[in-house]
């Protein structure tokens, strides 16, 4: 029996990046700073509020913080600008020459990369949120929050696909990612959940795709067992990835490679 | 049966300049086929639309006009299909993934092409005998030479079995010994298995080495297409002689003959034989001259190439 390209691509992806233990750590320790950095700014945050902030205490909070601070990292954080240089410099014609899918092979391997990662930041997360305020507020909360990084994490690599397809049409395109990293950090709910920004704002975020990648887990693991926000993640991701798979096939028919 | 048809190819590239868009036309019509098992060298200067013809008969660049298709596939609009069936080799372009060994690659590249686990492992093993290259499987891309890398890449190229083999500029940056090697390699795996090679390169010995027939593109235009032998010929306005006399002639004057360097009694010269004839030029050297050894060469392909490039565009 053979395995398909695209499962043959995701194990590739857990391989190398295990076989890179120095680069993992230096993500993962950097994880770490972030999370002794959140865990003193909200402590300070909630303390200052009587405990609670907008429905959060302290434990809910540096779970939120766990679960989408550990989402975000274990994707790469400048994959449209990887994404772009290849396409700008007609690299991503190699890719071209294979009988598989450019994006579906290229996501395969970047997920199969992500998951390491994923598994090793919330691993380290896990052991931090029980040293410092205990268990997850809710079991529940816990096993829906599994998935939905899961999920979080494609949306992620999807999102940066899609953006990254405009280096087919504009030549700077690849610097998008500087504007994608911000909005994740605003209105993917990275920083904060969403329930702490102005309403309006909290409004535009949750009628885009960015809160699939850091809330939706996030607010999972901090408690709040509300499922239908994993069909929320599915259905963006169907959304995203025929988004990338559409922008990258008519990318692709219009790709200016000259020169050797 | 023509593994390759190309019909009226065109393609046109939209350039920006001082604000202002153009067009620029990188190839402009050409048409040509190419046999089953050929070996053909493309061949042409900077700019010529070499590799742009190159793209779109992968499928990589879609033409703004024109017709082609390889093993009966239409190039860009079937390519997931047609590339099943091609290898391809770029210089400049590493196909190999540069964190991982090339055994591991290749069966990354297996899982690609979906083969089977045995056929695979019998293929990586074949092409190592055929290539030399066994001993560099293991070695982690990044840490290979280019002449070896360029091994692999070939080994990773062919893995597939594929009935045509594009290779652009292959041999670029290889040193002397690594390019006859590939060269050799390339014969070899076109005599063995009837592979297609379609080449292009700026190294007239890889045309001289591998190909048996030659396209010269120039401006996005066909200006000479015919076998290497027959270019020679055809395009031949001059002879080299060799020539070492007995004794050292007082004055060397011979009608449409120039003397290019001599030293002692050795002089190399060159006959003009579209103003007369080398016979006539021998029978003078001999009847006139106490001639010890001679010998009649032609000029390299090098020569014989820039004459076309530069010829008057028709």
């Amino acid at each position: 029996m053979t395995r398909t390209p695209y499962w043959a691509a995701f194990t590739d992806g857990i391989r190398r990046t295990m076989a890179a233990p120095a680069e993992l750590a230096v993500r993962i320790g950097f994880f770490a700073v972030i999370l002794v950095v959140f865990s003193s700014l909200w402590r300070a945050a909630t303390q200052a509020n009587g405990g609670m902030i907008q429905g959060y205490g302290y434990r809910e909070l540096l779970w939120y913080v766990i679960a989408a601070e550990g989402c975000v990292i274990a994707t790469k954080p400048r994959l449209i600008e990887e994404i772009g240089d290849d396409i700008g410099s007609g690299d991503i014609a190699i890719d071209m020459l294979r009988p598989v899918s450019v994006v579906g092979f290229r996501m395969a391997a970047e997920m199969g990369e992500a998951v390491v990662r994923l598994v090793c930041a919330l691993s380290l997360g896990a052991v931090f949120g029980l040293v410092s305020v205990g268990a997850p507020p809710s079991l529940e909360g816990l096993l829906a929050a599994l998935p939905a990084a899961l999920l979080a994490v494609g949306c992620n690599l999807t999102m940066q696909y899609s953006f990254a397809a405009a280096a087919f049409w504009v030549e700077d395109a690849k610097s998008t990612w500087f504007l994608y990293q911000k909005l994740i950090f605003l209105l993917g709910g990275m920083l904060l959940p969403l329930e702490l920004l102005p309403g309006w704002l909290a409004g535009i975020a949750r009628l885009l795709p960015f809160w699939t990648t850091a809330y939706v887990p996030a607010r999972l693991m901090s408690g709040h067992a509300e499922w239908h926000l994993l069909i929320v993640q599915l259905g963006w991701l169907i959304v995203l990835v025929a988004a990338a798979l559409a922008a990258f096939r008519a990318g692709e028919r219009r790709l200016v490679v000259t020169g050797g | 049966m023509a593994a390759i048809e190309v019909t009226n190819l065109v393609k046109r590239f939209a350039t920006k300049g001082r604000g202002r868009r153009s067009l620029v036309e990188a190839v402009s019509g050409i048409t040509f086929s190419v046999e089953d098992g050929e070996r053909l060298a493309y061949i042409g200067p900077n700019g010529a639309g070499k590799s742009t013809s190159i793209k779109m008969l992968t499928g990589i660049l879609r033409p703004t006009e024109g017709h082609a298709t390889v093993l009966g596939y239409i190039p860009w609009s079937e390519r997931r299909k047609l590339v099943r069936h091609i290898g391809t080799l770029f210089g400049q372009r590493s196909q190999l993934w540069a964190q991982l060994t090339a055994r591991q690659t290749f069966w990354l590249l297996a899982r690609i092409y979906r083969l089977d686990d045995r056929d695979a492992a019998r293929r990586i093993e074949e092409l190592g005998e055929l290539l030399e290259a066994t001993t560099l499987f293991d070695v982690p891309v990044k840490s290979l030479s280019l002449g070896q890398r360029m091994r692999c890449e070939l080994t990773a190229s062919q893995l597939h079995s594929p009935r045509v083999l594009f290779l652009d500029e292959p041999t670029i940056g290889l040193d002397l010994v690594a390019k006859q090697r590939f060269r050799e390699m390339i014969v070899r795996l076109n005599e063995e298995r009837n592979t297609t090679v379609f080449l292009t390169s700026h190294d007239v010995s890889d045309i001289e080495y591998v190909a048996r027939r030659v396209i010269v593109i120039n401006h996005g235009r066909i200006i000479y297409d015919d076998d290497v032998s027959s270019m020679r010929r055809s395009l031949l306005r001059t002879k080299l002689l060799e020539v070492r006399f007995e004794e050292a002639p007082r004055a060397l004057s011979i009608d449409s003959v120039e003397v290019l360097k001599h030293s002692g009694l050795g002089y190399k010269l060159v006959v003009h034989t579209n103003q007369r004839s080398i016979r006539s030029v021998l029978d003078e050297l001999l009847d006139d001259y106490s001639v010890a050894d001679i010998s009649v060469l032609d000029p390299p392909l090098e020569e014989i190439i820039t004459e076309i490039y530069e010829a008057p565009q028709r």
